[in-house]
């Protein structure tokens, strides 16, 4: 049995956001809320742009991390609509930035994307975050 | 990707209920009987949990899992994942027949997070994880490895 994980590209995924929705303090954390008004993605396998319309649920927690809770669609350049989510965890003191996407699509050409786990690592770039998504083999 | 590992979990299967045909698929729930994790920095015993599955109409078989664990020194962790089964139709037939198939020839993926009070396990709330699964008759074992 194979004891290391093994992983290959799936796509790099830039997002671009607006003005926060800063909610405030909840029994959860601090929550702020970041909208999705775009952004691009591209692999091997699939490339296309972003919907505006998604966001990523941020919580601020007290151990000083972040957790994150992501909705985007992503359409790909034939035309394809895939559901994106991910949960992650930001943590800025230990440069550890890293997200669990999971897809969802009814085009036949992509559905190899409803059986697949993913990891990404993220980080903030210029123009908002980045992030670059494995699919685990 | 790089990552290390943080345990090998063999987990105990005590009881599958079939709930049977729901909207989304075949729903079954998996109860925990018991199991054990090792790894450099952790070690214990699962005390109770269970793992929600559901079959999709694609043949996929996805898992909602959570359990707790007790360290060798007391703590307490709760651990939970999203996980993903699938693989040719004759070596899921193996799986359901109880059979010991070269966990190779299958997908079986989970991500587990966990929570923990303990200070000694704190790094455990600040990390993503990767499990790759083994389908045993007398439950999975999982080799669970930190996301660097």
């Amino acid at each position: 049995m194979s004891l290391s994980i093994s992983s290959r590209p799936l796509m790099i995924l830039r997002l671009t956001t607006s003005a926060t929705q800063d909610i405030g303090s909840t029994p959860q954390g601090t929550l702020t809320i970041f909208p999705v008004t775009g952004g691009s993605f591209e692999g091997d396998r699939l490339r296309g742009k972003v919907l505006a319309g998604g966001g990523d649920w941020v919580t601020a927690r007290e151990n000083g991390t972040f957790t994150l809770d992501l909705r985007v669609t992503l359409e790909t350049d034939d035309g394809g609509l895939i559901h994106m989510t991910f949960t992650g965890v930001r943590d800025d003191a230990n440069h550890y930035f890293r997200t669990v996407p999971r897809f969802e699509t009814a085009a036949p050409k992509y559905a190899f994307l409803n059986r697949l786990l993913a990891v990404g690592i993220g980080e903030i770039g210029p123009d908002g975050p980045v992030h670059t998504i494995e699919e685990v083999l | 990707m790089n990552t290390r590992l943080l345990m090998t979990m063999h987990v105990k299967v005590a009881t599958l209920v079939n709930i049977g045909a729901v909207p989304h698929g075949t729903r079954r729930t998996a109860s925990l009987g018991g199991g054990t994790f090792e790894g450099p920095r952790l070690r214990g015993t699962l005390l109770t949990g269970a793992d929600w599955q559901l079959l999709r109409s694609d043949g996929v078989l996805e898992m909602d899992l959570r359990f707790t664990l007790r360290t060798d020194d007391g703590a307490l962790i709760s651990m939970s994942g999203h996980g993903l089964r699938h693989g040719p139709p004759e070596i899921i037939a193996a799986l359901g027949r109880g059979e010991t198939v070269d966990p190779s020839t299958y997908y079986f993926r989970t991500m587990p997070r966990f929570e923990t009070a303990h200070p000694a396990y704190s790094f455990l709330n600040r990390l993503i994880a990767v499990g790759s699964g083994d389908r045993r008759p007398e439950g999975p074992i999982y080799t669970i490895h930190e996301v660097l």
